[in-house]
């Protein structure tokens, strides 16, 4: 009995002893790992990480990220057959700065000569001037990383998004690219069996940068008749930049009408193609109006709203509507 | 009256008969197939006008240095355009006849001597080799490999919605205009009005083509800018009009030619007609 009560002492002691440390270690690592002497953590660092490793390299820790900037557009911004054909076989310069970026820093980057598969990548946003940069400081032993505040700023987006940065400017809405196309959630920046337990939770964004689908509730659509004219309007409520946006990318709303007369029988139409590189775009909050002409005594207009993002043919219907006179 | 039209008809017939003789006449030959590696895509950075590049600045390094009598800089820039010159000699096989490598060490010789006479006297040999090549080869070498070609663009033609040849959509765009033009002289304005919804639509497509390749707005705008908006809006508010007026209408259609059709064609044609002989 005495016995047994011993080795149940070791044992409570021992496990007083591992929660303790772990609780100074975690307590180290999160909060105070400066007190941590650099000669101890060179023993950790790994110096292929600070040679612009590919993301599968990166993925070794940051599993979660990795998988999730996987699923995004940036993980194929170089190999998508889309952009294969459109920058005609890779040859157009333009496309190449922001197509494989070298440093992401707040301006126009430069195109890099390695990794081109890549995309737009880890080493792309995070490796800036030789050092590893994000949303915090932490300790992170294989590299250390440094808090950079333009990571939760929306210039950062602008340095490849450009136009769409300046409209989002001008519609003084607070929240940031990242607050839509990042969403944060509390998780931890590494899934490596044992690091996950040391690391506490943070706020990670989403690095699929989520493509906000146009909804209906998007695009407010009025219309009605003016002798032998009919008038539609658009208005772009919801998203502070114009609708679609692109820097050099073409995606449209295609506003397709059709007009028909008392037999039901369609005796015209009109088609209007809102996009960007066309300057005819939906800006945040303002109506804008299409006017057309009737030829033929119309007694009815269908009219519809379809999307097509710049990398597919294909176009999903936003709204549609019949308009009776 | 007689006699005065008769010198100048005869003056004008010696003008037009003298003008071949003194004209320079230029072959723009497709360069060779060897060429093409050393610009995208087989090559990941335009290598050749890099290797121009690298020559040029050393020739004029050896200048700059001489004349700030930097004589060490002088003999590291001829040594290295001697070096260069060899390199690139070696590049394009079909174009090994260019190159003169005693010519580049007679310069390089020339220079070391740290004589901005001498240097200057031997450049003349070595500039021969250069601007025969650039003669006979660098038309041709900015045509096929720094404008990009139109006859691989391909156009959504925004009332089929279809995605065709560029050089058909300019016929499309072409007859949707004809379409405008010709029912607006008959009379027919109702006719005129449909088409050119039809035609602005594909005029204004254009925008999207020219995003193809131009990075910025402004440079868009010079096709199809503010002047577009204006004659489209002109045209509009004419055919929509009970009596259209001929003259507004005409006008307008002045200004979408003098300004896009216009500015589109004198920068582009020319290059394009060289192009389309090759890709034929």
């Amino acid at each position: 009995m005495k016995r047994s009560s011993r080795i149940f002492d070791l044992i409570i002691g021992v496990g007083l002893i591992g929660v303790a440390g772990f609780a100074m270690l975690y307590f180290l690592v999160n909060e105070r790992f400066e007190w941590i002497p650099e000669q101890v953590l060179e023993l950790a660092r790994d110096p292929e990480i600070l040679k612009s490793p590919p993301a599968k390299k990166c993925s070794e820790c940051h599993k979660a990220i990795y998988e999730a900037w996987k699923d995004s557009r940036h993980s194929i911004s170089w190999t998508s057959e889309n952009f294969i054909e459109a920058s005609e076989n890779r040859t157009k310069e333009k496309c190449l700065p922001c197509h494989i970026p070298k440093s992401v820093r707040g301006e126009k980057p430069s195109p890099r000569l390695d990794l081109r598969d890549e995309g737009i990548y880890f080493v792309s946003c995070h490796f800036i001037d030789n050092k590893m940069q994000g949303p915090y400081d932490l300790l992170s032993p294989p590299h250390p990383t440094f808090r950079n505040p333009d990571y939760v700023r929306s210039n950062f987006c602008g340095s490849c998004h450009q136009k769409t940065f300046k409209e989002w400017k001008a519609t003084n809405v607070e929240d940031t690219c990242q607050d839509c196309h990042m969403p944060r959630k509390k998780g931890r920046l590494t899934q490596k069996a044992g690091f996950n337990l040391l690391h506490k939770k943070r706020w990670v964004g989403d690095h699929r940068f989520l493509h906000g689908e146009i909804k209906e509730k998007d695009v407010i659509m009025e219309s009605g008749w003016e002798e032998n004219f009919f008038i539609i309007s658009l208005k772009n409520q919801t998203i502070p930049h114009s609708v679609p946006t692109a820097d050099n990318g073409d995606p449209r709303l295609y506003l397709y009408i059709k007009f028909f007369n008392e037999a039901g029988e369609e005796v015209d139409n009109a088609k209007e193609i809102i996009a960007p590189q066309q300057e005819t775009a939906l800006p945040y909050n303002k109506k804008i109006q299409y006017r057309y002409r009737l030829f033929d005594k119309i007694f009815k207009a269908e009219v519809e709203l379809k999307y097509q993002p710049a990398w597919s043919k294909e176009k999903t219907t936003v709204r549609a509507e019949t308009v009776r006179r | 009256m007689n006699f005065l039209r008769f010198i100048l008809i005869a003056a004008a017939f010696i003008f037009i008969g003298i003008l071949p003789v003194h004209a320079k006449d230029m072959v723009v030959k497709e360069p060779p197939k060897s060429l093409s590696k050393y610009y995208p895509p087989e090559s990941k950075q335009p290598k050749w006008i890099q290797q121009m590049h690298k020559m040029s600045t050393h020739f004029g390094g050896v200048f700059v240095n001489l004349k700030e009598k930097d004589f060490e800089n002088v003999d590291m820039h001829a040594d290295k355009l001697v070096e260069e010159y060899k390199k690139t000699s070696e590049m394009v096989p079909e174009w090994e006849e260019y190159f003169d490598i005693k010519a580049a060490e007679a310069f390089a010789a020339a220079a070391k001597t740290h004589d901005i006479a001498k240097a200057g006297k031997a450049s003349g040999g070595l500039g021969k080799t250069c601007g025969k090549c650039h003669a006979e080869q660098e038309v041709a070498v900015w045509a096929k490999f720094h404008w990009p070609s139109f006859h691989k663009i391909k156009v959504t033609d925004p009332i089929s919605e279809k995605e065709i040849e560029f050089d058909d959509y300019m016929g499309s765009i072409s007859s949707s205009f004809k379409g405008v033009t010709v029912n607006f002289g008959e009379g027919q304005y109702d006719r005129a009005a449909k088409a050119l919804k039809v035609f602005k639509s594909r005029y204004m497509e254009l925008k999207s083509t020219c995003s193809k390749c131009h990075a910025t707005q402004d440079v868009k705008r010079f096709y199809v800018g503010k002047d577009a908006d204006t004659a489209f809006a002109g045209l509009s508010q004419e055919l929509n009009s009970e009596k259209p007026n001929p003259g507004k209408f005409w006008k307008n259609i002045g200004l979408l030619g003098k300004t896009g059709c216009k500015h589109c064609h004198l920068v582009h044609r020319t290059n394009s007609f060289i192009q389309e002989m090759w890709e034929k």
